[in-house]
């Protein structure tokens, strides 16, 4: 199962009025990948989400979900967490879960089991009769992430999926993540936490008033973007060093840019050869994803979206 | 269809526990109950007490006892107005009647009861028995009889020389329909409202966008109606048992369940043009939730909607004077109020066949198409969290689908 295409779009486009969302977009992801949808507030993302899951419907181009038009028996097939997210306040927990999961085609038993388990999964047992409305935000979180994943979909569609969690808590749902892709699950992770993306995903589209800017593995984006520099902490000084173009001092140590054509071997070589300086560490720069986002989207990610995100 | 059963009884389950819902359902029909043991307990108390009376005209009969249903009212003549106030200070007596002295004459005064409190019908009817009876000594208790039913005439066909069965007044034979109406109306205003609150809640609860992924927007409407559905008749059923309850026990002597009772075929007409009816109103207030952006604004729309419900019960004299006439007619084929006015009709005059099959035909195909009309709104507005919904964008969301 892993490898095959689960979500197929080729050339969607959704204009509201005269405002044109998104714009002859293509993707493809796969079972078995955490694929990260990335881009700016606005970008489309959320409309891209929202047609691929038929919610709404694209103004041109095409969409295959699990080999085919989405139909109402794929929808138990397909899990979503959404942006704009919320449950029946006046329910209990475990009510809320049953009803969601007998939604997706699970029979009453089975919702009842599969919710016991995930429950006590991410610590909610002991909250299954409380009121939704009378759960935290985190954990009203987690309910979302159980209700949206408790089926056990083949396509998992998560927008901002750690949003409101602790440390403890979104270690939790990131390793449920994990073993869902590594059962076959094809993940789409839609988020502003750039080192999520970093940690989990394995390739990415980021989308930019709601046009595809940048799209593939996530090692070959990083490549495209990297600086040809090296991080170096060592003991003695430098002033100049033979194959480096720029020096510049930084945290008790030194980045050094590159010239054309060095490669940093050669670099690492040339200071082990010099008699007054030792090398404690020597590492190439990789650059950040946030830095790349910033670089392509141009402009920062404002404090808003971050507490957005 | 399981999909919008399941969503029919998770919210009846949800909303059937809610305090607001039992507040409203058992209250009501509390106060009802309350108001007519009132009633019940008035007439019980209204037992006829003993009173007295003055004649100032010294020309009247001495009356002791006068027969007032399965009763009796016990009267003691007193001599003068002092005496009988006397008596009724020392509590022997609960009131007494003064007939003035001008009383035979043709500019007479009325007489006047003094009492606690203004007496009870009962009482009431007592004083005019005695008054009869003490102004003709010599009549037969069967002429009081004649006095009280006076125009107890029996008519007949002069081309067959057959009876013509009079039945009950007016009023009464239209009781039926007027409370079946009544309780129809209630049903389908209570619907719309708590329809629209309904789809208005869940927008605002954002749970629609995870929902919409599990069924279709026609499953999740149907659902929501089917369940707002069960909801209307438990509280509808609770207050109509409780209604009838308050009205047996204060109507309990005054109509007989003959009179109060419709043809059999006019209550299968009555449901078949009800049901759908019902739905359709249940259906419409859904979409006007759906086009509200808060419950305040979904309650106005749907207090129209209930309106257009309750038109009918405004004109209902015109109607009544012409049965078969163009409002009649057209009112019973205009889908919103078919249910109501053909009830009526029926119950008043013979209704054609074919004005009830098409307003059944009406019913269902508009129900149909509201149905397809409302699913296709919802999967615009259901995204749209503290919006309401502009022509334009209806519009544009029938053509998109």
């Amino acid at each position: 199962m892993n490898g095959t295409v689960a979500l197929d779009v080729q050339g969607i486009s959704k204009t509201y009025a005269a405002v044109e969302a998104v714009k002859d977009l293509s993707f493809t992801v796969r079972q078995g990948e955490i694929f990260g949808l990335l881009g700016p507030n606005g970008a489309g993302k959320t409309t891209t989400i929202r047609m691929s899951l038929d919610i709404i419907k694209p103004t041109s181009g095409k969409i295959s979900v699990l080999d085919g038009p989405m139909t109402e028996q794929k929808k138990s097939r397909i899990g979503y967490l959404p942006e704009e997210r919320g449950l029946y306040d006046d329910m209990t927990l475990l009510d809320t879960l049953l009803f969601l999961g007998q939604l997706k085609g699970l029979s009453r038993q089975t919702a009842r089991e599969r919710a016991e388990a995930y429950l006590r999964e991410v610590e909610l047992w002991e909250a299954r009769d409380r009121k939704i409305e009378a759960m935290s935000q985190g954990m009203n979180q987690k309910a979302q992430f159980v209700a949206g994943t408790m089926h056990e979909p083949e396509l998992l569609i998560i927008d901002e999926p750690f949003s409101g969690l602790d440390p403890v808590n979104t270690r939790i749902i990131k390793d449920l993540l994990l073993r869902m892709r590594d059962r076959g699950t094809a993940i789409i992770m839609s988020t502003h936490q750039m080192h999520r993306v970093e940690e989990m995903c394995q390739r990415i589209l980021l989308i930019d008033r709601g046009e595809r800017v940048l799209y593939g593995p996530l090692d070959d984006v990083r490549k495209r973007f990297s600086t040809n520099a090296v991080e170096v902490d060592l003991e003695g000084q430098l002033d100049e060093v033979p194959g480096v173009k720029r020096l510049t001092p930084r945290n008790g140590g030194y980045r050094m840019m590159l010239e054309e054509g060095v490669q940093p071997e050669r670099l690492l070589q040339i200071l082990v050869d010099m008699p007054a300086v030792t090398v404690e560490r020597f590492e190439r720069v990789q650059t950040s994803l946030e830095d790349i986002f910033v670089q392509v989207v141009g402009r920062e990610v404002s404090e808003s979206e971050e507490e957005a995100a | 269809m399981r999909k919008s059963w399941l969503v029919a009884v998770t919210t009846y389950r949800q909303r059937v526990r809610s305090t607001a819902f039992l507040v409203l359902t058992f209250g009501l029909p509390l106060l009802m109950v309350a108001v007519g043991a009132i009633s019940i307990l008035t007439q019980i108390r209204g037992a006829l007490p003993p009173v007295g009376y003055v004649d100032q005209t010294g020309e009247l009969t001495t009356v002791e006892t006068v027969p007032v249903d399965d009763e009796t009212l016990n009267l003691t003549s007193y001599a003068n107005v002092e005496a009988a106030r006397q008596a009724f200070t020392n509590g022997e007596i609960e009131g007494y009647l003064v007939v003035p002295e001008d009383y035979l004459q043709e500019q007479a005064t009325t007489p006047t009861f003094y009492g606690e409190e203004r007496p009870n019908a009962k009482l009431e009817t007592g004083l005019t028995s005695f008054m009869r009876r003490a102004l003709l000594p010599d009549a037969e208790e069967w002429a009081f009889e004649r006095l009280d039913d006076p125009s107890d005439v029996t008519f007949v066909a002069r081309e067959t020389g057959e009876r013509v069965e009079q039945g009950a007044p007016l009023f009464v034979r239209v009781a039926t329909p007027a409370f079946l109406a009544l309780v129809f109306v209630l049903t389908v205003f209570t619907s719309a409202n708590q329809m629209g609150s309904a789809v208005v809640r869940e927008k605002e609860q954002r749970a629609m966008e995870m929902v919409i992924t599990s069924l279709s927007p026609r499953e999740l409407v149907v659902g929501k109606v089917l369940g707002m559905t069960l909801l209307s008749l438990t509280q509808v059923g609770v207050w109509v048992i409780g209604a009838g309850t308050a009205v047996g026990l204060a109507l309990f002597r005054t109509l007989s369940i003959q009179d109060l009772s419709i043809p059999w075929w006019a209550l299968l007409w009555a449901v078949l043009l009800g049901v759908p009816g019902y739905f359709l109103y249940a259906v419409l207030g859904a979409g006007l939730g759906v086009i509200a952006g808060d419950k305040q604004q979904a309650r106005q729309l749907a207090g129209m909607l209930g309106f257009l419900g309750m038109g009918p019960m405004y004109l209902m004299g015109a109607i009544i004077n012409n049965l078969g006439g163009p409002l009649g007619v057209g009112l019973t084929l205009f889908p919103l109020t078919g249910p109501t006015i053909a009830l009526f009709r029926m119950t008043l005059s013979e209704v054609p066949t074919w004005q009830l099959t098409a307003s059944f035909g009406i019913i269902i195909v508009s129900l149909v198409v509201s149905i397809w009309t409302v699913a296709r709104i919802f999967r615009a507005a259901m995204l749209m969290y503290g919006q309401s919904l502009r022509p334009r964008q209806i519009i544009r969301a029938l053509r998109e689908a």
